[in-house]
């Protein structure tokens, strides 16, 4: 399934109105905020439609998963939207991850559990907003341009210290950059390791660089981490290879209209997160140039200094 | 004390709503720490032990009121028993240590819920460990759940 979705649904007493952007897209938040009541309606829809009461506006048909027998209903929906309410015991198993990277469907999960082995993203995560009998969603960590922890327009961050999720090509550019002053720049070896690293590290001013197309289980703790230690900074791009594609050192006719809506080309049968797909993009778009992409080791042509500045150029209010 | 086992715990009962449904008594509902939770988390008002005036829903029977409440309630007046308080929001965090102030009780979470700025005592029983803030508290359960 492809493409975003607004979704409309009201009963006499109250009405949600909100959009969908990708196939993983995660519900929290305090208690009594209409999450389960949200989920109860998109049920009862499904089962009596418009006899129900209810009125529901959507571009895919949408209903409720649940149950034991969660696997074998599963396997016959395709292209819905489907909303999870947080007591299904599945949610957190491997299971249910494996079953939501091979479907062409969209998820909508109420849970406050990290669930780490799905791949959601930082910009996905949602509580609902209430004003009175109205809700919609609102987005529950607070960037600005891709930068978590200090979103203050007036302030460049000045990297003393660089944690890097990626042990492989984004971590090299970032190790290896011209630009970049005299400071360590670590890898963590995959994103579950950054908390770790972080509680065994000088409080100096830290800057962590992650793929936020796929950082969301790992964002309360993280969060909870810099309310403590302000001295840490997150930067979450889409990923080291949105980062390359933003740039503009490529140059493809159907690029920028791919970097302005991702979401109208990226099948999520395809892509379990968005990552994979600009990594896929990256790859196909230099096959056969001089700055063709490996993911595994990085091709020195990216550290020329004219083309890593238009790299990092892309990367507003951190300075290097 | 408010004992937390953090992360997955097969003998805790995941769905304290279900449970709810099935074990509460009209008793539960017009308890005063019952109707002061419900009043403070639900912002509903207890008339009587089968009706709950709510401000968005109207009026509703127990069942309706939220899940973080229900399971609120359940871990009050079954104190023996281990529920997945993972099923409340951070407004749910100071009644948990206030019932944990009144009896001793022991939660599951599978979550980082914030306990607030104000100091508190709760033992991490994987830790076997009794923390006294947030500053204390993230470190050990930080390392089990996200």
């Amino acid at each position: 399934m492809k493409g975003h979705y607004r979704i409309i649904i009201a009963n006499a007493k109250v009405r949600y109105d909100f959009t969908i952007r990708r196939n993983i897209t995660i519900i929290k938040g305090n208690s009594a905020t209409g999450k389960t009541t949200l989920v109860e309606m998109i049920r009862e829809y499904y089962e009596a439609g418009s006899g129900s009461g209810i009125t529901l506006k959507a571009d895919r048909p949408c209903r409720v998963l649940a149950g034991r027998d969660w696997k074998i209903l599963l396997s016959a929906i395709h292209q819905t939207i489907i909303f999870i309410d947080e007591e299904n015991a599945f949610l957190p198993t491997n299971e249910f991850a494996e079953s939501v990277r091979q479907s062409d469907n969209y998820y909508v999960i109420i849970s406050r559990e990290g669930l780490p082995n799905l791949p959601y993203s930082t910009e996905e995560i949602y509580g609902i907003r209430e004003s009175g009998k109205y809700g919609s969603l609102k987005q529950v960590y607070n960037e600005f341009y891709h930068i978590y922890g200090k979103p203050n327009a007036a302030r460049t961050i000045k990297a003393e210290n660089i944690i890097v999720e990626d042990s492989n090509s984004g971590f090299e550019f970032f190790k290896e950059l011209p630009q970049k002053g005299n400071y360590p720049v670590i890898s963590a070896g995959g994103k579950s390791n950054i908390f770790r690293m972080l509680m065994n590290m000088d409080p100096r001013n830290t800057l962590v660089i992650a793929d936020g197309a796929a950082f969301g289980p790992e964002m309360d703790r993280i969060m909870k981490l810099i309310q403590q230690r302000p001295e840490i900074t997150l930067y979450l791009p889409e990923s080291f290879e949105w980062l390359i594609l933003e740039s503009g050192i490529l140059s493809d006719k159907n690029l920028d209209a791919i970097m302005e809506t991702p979401e109208r080309f990226i099948e999520s049968s395809q892509f379990f997160s968005w990552e994979r797909f600009f990594s896929n993009l990256l790859i196909t778009l230099t096959k056969d140039t001089f700055l063709k992409y490996s993911k595994h080791r990085l091709n020195k042509a990216y550290l020329q200094k004219d083309i890593s500045a238009k790299i990092i150029n892309q990367i507003t209010g951190i300075e290097f | 004390m408010l004992n937390i086992f953090y992360g997955d715990m097969p003998q805790a009962i995941y769905n304290p709503v279900i449970f709810f449904k099935n074990t509460y008594t009209d008793e539960w509902i017009v308890d005063n720490l019952s109707r002061a939770m419900i009043q403070d988390v639900d912002r509903s008002t207890v008339l009587g032990p089968r009706v709950i005036d709510s401000p968005v829903l109207g009026g509703i029977s127990p069942v309706e009121l939220s899940g973080g409440v229900k399971t609120l309630i359940a871990i009050y007046k079954m104190p023996e028993l281990v529920f997945n308080a993972s099923a409340c929001g951070d407004n749910c965090a100071k009644w948990l240590l206030k019932i944990g102030s009144l009896q001793n009780v022991t939660i599951n979470l599978r979550h980082l819920m914030d306990f607030g700025n104000e100091p508190f005592k709760i033992k991490i029983l994987n830790a076997n460990q009794i923390v006294h803030n947030m500053t204390e508290l993230l470190p050990i359960a930080g390392m089990i759940v996200r």
